[in-house]
């Protein structure tokens, strides 16, 4: 999971203040919304379709006004300027590359619009081709590209003015899987060549999280957690980050004590210890999320605080793992990833085990809103 | 509900592109319109011309030959038209509520400068008898009117008695009810024969392959870009007494030369040239809702074990049916109005309700009559197009 | 023709003579104009001397006295001028009315295009009767002008339809792309948006063009002899004297039907391709 990253700096660059925004003035897409972008980053917004990303995004490029609060680009307030204005590289969901225009015209647009002479922008359309690998396609229209090299040229064409903040909404959506896994890599490489400010928008948690410095979980036009990926998935502040992000164990409950930020939570008939990361107190609702990985399957006898008997209901191999679905805590199916090493063979379907994990794998998190109590 | 300054911004700026437009057709096309249908139920002339006579018929019974005070505005308005030469425009629309009155009123605007005596009622009627006459006043009286529905009654052979009751004309002057019905009837069967003419060729067209399918439909398209008039002559030449199919027949020894086919200057002219002029208008909208239905329906319904027939009725026609309905009601719509066809190859029988609004605009210049016609076919074809509207979507004519 | 399978082949004969009855129905009445307009003789209809290919028989003639006749002349004058004028200014107030139609922002949309639409689906009759009462009264009865002004009230709503349905594919994004990219309102309507509706506008156009070029019954009320124009002048040859020179007219326009709508097929083929 771990990347090495350029560092980015602190100072923010985007920063977004008690956003808010109505279309309809009742309903809000985005609200109490604070994000402070640092220079460099490159922060993902993640959430479902209707989460308010993709509005953050059009408020940020101009092309929606926020109906509450502040947003400033470099410290200044934005609010006044239009989107031609904001000198922010865009690159759209459908590329929406000119299709009447050649791949060079398309990228000399920005560098015609402002007014620069014809070998400076030869030299930039050049320079910006070649950073995406497209020497050779100036004369193509983009009719006559295919999907990943339309997407290199909309990339292109955000970048050759020189912008130092670019936006992306969904850019890889309507690319198949290898291709997209090949410009997740480019998109990432250029954004290292470069050293831009990247805001990128995402419904795909593996693709935010393979690409971010940071991500920023949206959901209702709000932020849950914004942290970097490692954060995220190790420790979810919000039972819909730990659902949204990765594979989850979620058993529902209640808390009966606290000690050192170690909680009993009584689920069923059970009493389970886990790590309290958000404020609570005795008598609340609560949510447990365990990972997959961190369920230990008939481990030896004493090792974990929280052993359970359990019975397995079927085992699927998954080349370098196995998923184990066991049946505990008074009929709850848990998912238990193992690594594929040598004995595995030690359990089978409906073999009766113990199952475990330590109390800081098992995070106690707001009721969310399927809690059942 | 609050709306943005950037929303109102752009809902301006739509508005203002719309203007000029709206603006223009709206002077130059809606405003004739409207000054059409207001002249259908108004006409000043007499009431201007005659105000205070007509003043003084508001108290008149209408029973027996008004009072010497009537008798004598008449008579000095008269005489005034007279000088001012204006008599001919209001003896005219007098003369259309009744017959014959037109020469009643200019005989007496011209003779009555020298007539004098103590009764103008005597001096009138030495004048005419007709100022004698009970109906005369009320023609005056009806012809006065400034607003008035007697064109309309008069557009669907109504009239109305002195006594206010409404009645059918005469048997012998009921002319356009009949021809409302003739050219209800003509647009229904030209809409029929569109349709059993078109159809098959759409579904031909819909389904041949992209290069076939591109030449088929510019073969429609070409009679839809060549002039109307073009079309109509060449009907001209071919339907007419000594045209190519009547020399064709002969030829062929179907006709004796001295029986040639009427086939032009009649009614059937006037169906056959409609029918040509109107069938790209059906095929065109029944091609592009054909397109849309995949073949494999056909194949899914065969393989289902229907019959051709079973398939066609079942399967094609119900999703066909919004291309039927919107070229049936686009060529019904423009049948209706139909003017420049029926006019050049018509002949006397082959006249459609259109023809009658341009010879009343035209020849007997009975403006109200023409306006009132054209108001009732106005309404017949916006009813028709709302309808039409719904069933093909906005703005979409099949032009396109 | 696999949709008519199953029928039999004796139903698939029947289907596609059908067929081609009608497209000869269609066409057939056009393409006896063109060898009848060389008639040497003044009738509508084949000589022996045509049937024998006898080239006496055949001659110029009449398009000679098309060619020779200051009537003919001064109408295709009159129908260019008044086209081209009605074509201009229809396709610019149509143009910038589909640019305010397709705004998501517009209100009562539906109305406005009803309204727009109107002038083709009212009956060109009562349309022309309106006019003759209201143009006079302008002062635009028997002037140029007053042709201009009503021919273009009749075209633009074919400008609006083909400019919104190309609008309709105009993806908005191009121009927020052009204003991410830096572009101003007046510059992105021009590099980006005008080039991509351009063949809707110019197809609107021809349909315009085509219109007002075709147009008899508004000619009949509003125009004096000084505005004749050609439709106007077929119509006299054949209510009044009746002489095939208006064959050798007609043969010219149906070459320029033609003209127009290869024109429009190109077009079409390029917006969509």
């Amino acid at each position: 999971m771990t990347t090495a990253r350029r560092p980015s700096s602190d100072e923010p660059h985007v920063e977004f203040e008690n956003i808010g925004k109505s279309y309809d003035g009742r309903v809000l897409a985005v609200q109490d919304f604070n994000l402070a972008v640092r220079r460099g980053e490159f922060l993902s917004l993640l959430g479902p379709s209707g989460s308010g990303k993709t509005t953050c995004l059009m408020m940020l490029a101009g092309f929606e006004m926020p109906t509450t609060g502040a947003i400033r680009i470099s410290g200044r307030s934005v609010h006044a300027l239009p989107p031609r204005k904001r000198g922010i590289g865009m690159v759209f969901q459908d590329y929406a590359l000119f299709p009447h225009m050649t791949v060079a015209e398309n990228l000399a647009f920005p560098l015609d619009v402002r007014g620069m002479s014809r070998d400076e922008t030869g030299e930039l359309v050049g320079r910006a081709l070649r950073l995406v690998r497209l020497e050779g396609f100036e004369g193509r229209r983009p009719g006559q590209l295919s999907g990943g090299q339309q997407q290199r040229v909309a990339i292109a064409r955000a970048l050759v003015f020189e912008p130092g903040l670019v936006l992306m909404d969904e850019p890889l959506g309507a690319l198949d899987r290898h291709l997209r896994e090949e410009m997740q890599y480019e998109i990432r490489r250029i954004h290292r060549t470069l050293g831009v400010t990247i805001v990128y928008v995402t419904h795909d948690q593996q693709e935010a999280m393979v690409m971010s410095d940071r991500v920023a979980v949206l959901r209702d036009g709000r932020i849950e957690q914004a942290a970097p990926p490692e954060s995220l998935y190790e420790e979810p502040e919000r039972s819909f980050v730990a659902r949204f992000i990765g594979e989850n164990n979620r058993l529902h409950g209640r808390v009966l004590s606290i000690e050192n930020d170690i909680c009993q939570v009584r689920v069923g008939e059970h009493v389970v210890k886990a790590i309290r990361v958000a404020p609570c107190e005795p008598g609340d609702a609560t949510t447990l999320s365990i990972r997959p990985e961190r369920i230990a399957v008939a481990p030896r006898p004493g090792l974990y605080t929280n052993e359970f008997d359990a019975r397995i209901r079927d085992i699927t191999f998954v080349g370098d793992h196995l998923r184990i679905r066991v049946q505990a805590c008074g009929g709850k199916d848990f998912i238990a990833k193992i690594p594929n090493m040598v004995g595995h063979g030690a359990v089978l379907e409906g073999d009766e085990v113990r199952i475990g994990w330590t109390p800081t794998d098992c995070r106690v998190l707001d009721a969310g809103e399927d809690h059942d109590a | 509900m609050m709306r943005s300054g950037a929303e109102r911004r752009s809902s301006l700026r739509a508005v203002g592109l719309a203007l000029p437009l709206v603006a223009f057709v709206g002077v130059m096309f809606v405003a004739p319109l409207v000054s059409m249908l207001v002249r259908s139920v108004h006409d000043p002339v007499v009431a201007d011309a005659m105000p205070e006579t007509l003043a003084l018929l508001d108290d008149w019974d209408g029973a027996s030959v008004p009072e010497e005070p009537v008798f004598e505005a008449a008579a000095r308005e008269l005489a005034l038209l007279q000088r001012e030469r204006a008599i001919g425009q209001v003896a005219g629309r007098v003369n259309r509520v009744q017959g014959g009155l037109r020469s009643v009123l200019v005989v007496t605007g011209r003779r009555l400068g020298d007539a004098a005596g103590d009764s103008w009622r005597e001096s009138m009627t030495e004048v005419n008898e007709a100022w004698g006459e009970v109906e005369t006043w009320h023609a005056l009286r009806t012809a006065g009117e400034r607003f008035t529905m007697r064109h309309y009654l008069a557009a669907v052979d109504l009239t109305r008695l002195p006594d206010g009751s409404v009645v059918r004309q005469a048997p012998d002057r009921r002319i356009y009810v009949p021809l409302f019905t003739r050219t209800l009837a003509v647009s229904l069967g030209v809409t029929l024969l569109c349709l059993l003419l078109g159809y098959p060729l759409a579904h031909l067209i819909a389904h041949s392959p992209p290069r076939r399918g591109g030449i088929l439909l510019a073969l429609v398209l070409v009679p839809f870009w060549t002039s109307l008039l073009v079309r109509t002559t060449s009907w001209i030449v071919l339907l007419q007494n000594q045209g190519v199919i009547n020399d064709l027949l002969v030829a062929a020894g179907f006709i004796p030369d001295d029986a040639r086919l009427a086939l032009i200057y009649n009614m059937t002219g006037t169906f056959v040239a409609m029918s040509h002029v109107l069938l790209p208008f059906m095929v065109l909208p029944l091609y592009s809702v054909m397109r849309t239905i995949p073949r494999s329906h056909m194949s899914a319904a065969a393989s289902l074990g229907a019959g051709a027939a079973q398939a066609f009725r079942r399967v094609y026609w119900p999703q066909s049916l919004p291309g039927v309905g919107a070229g049936c009601l686009l060529v019904f719509i423009l049948a209706i109005g139909y003017y420049i066809t029926p006019a050049l190859v018509g002949g006397s029988t082959g006249q459609l309700i259109s023809n009658m609004v341009a010879y009343h605009m035209q020849t007997s210049l009975n403006w109200g009559l023409a306006s009132a016609l054209g108001g009732i076919i106005l309404v017949c074809v916006t009813g028709l197009y709302i309808l039409y509207d719904r069933i093909a979507g906005g703005g979409r004519l099949g032009v396109t | 023709m696999r949709a008519a399978g199953g029928i039999g082949r004796i139903g698939q004969v029947a289907y596609l003579g059908f067929c081609a009855g009608v497209l000869v129905f269609l066409i057939a009445p056009i393409l006896v104009i063109l060898p009848l307009s060389f008639n040497a003789e003044p009738y509508f209809t084949f000589t022996e001397g045509m049937l024998r290919f006898d080239p006496e028989a055949w001659s110029m003639r009449w398009y000679r006295e098309v060619v020779t006749d200051g009537a003919w002349t001064g109408a295709l004058a009159n129908s260019f001028i008044i086209g081209t004028a009605a074509t201009v200014l229809a396709t610019l107030l149509g143009t910038l009315a589909a640019l305010g139609l397709s705004s998501p922002h517009m209100p009562a949309r539906r109305l406005v295009m009803g309204l727009l639409i109107s002038p083709l689906v009212t009956p060109v009759i009562i349309a022309a009767a309106g006019m003759f009462f209201f143009y006079t009264r302008l002062g635009l009865g028997q002037t140029h002008l007053g042709l201009i002004l009503a021919h273009a009230a009749l075209g633009a709503p074919f400008v609006v339809i083909t400019v919104t349905a190309t609008l309709a594919g105009y993806n908005r994004d191009f121009t927020r792309a052009a204003a991410s990219l830096g572009a101003g309102p007046v510059r992105t309507f021009r590099s980006v948006q005008l080039p991509l509706i351009a063949p809707g506008v110019i197809s609107g156009a021809l349909f315009a063009f085509a219109t007002s070029f075709d147009e008899v019954v508004v000619v009949l009320f509003l125009a004096g002899v000084e505005q004749r124009t050609i439709p106007r002048q077929m119509w006299a040859g054949i209510r009044e004297n009746i002489s095939p020179a208006i064959l050798a007219v007609a043969a010219f326009l149906i070459l320029f039907a033609l003209c127009l709508l290869w024109a429009v097929a190109w077009l079409r083929k390029r917006s969509s391709g």
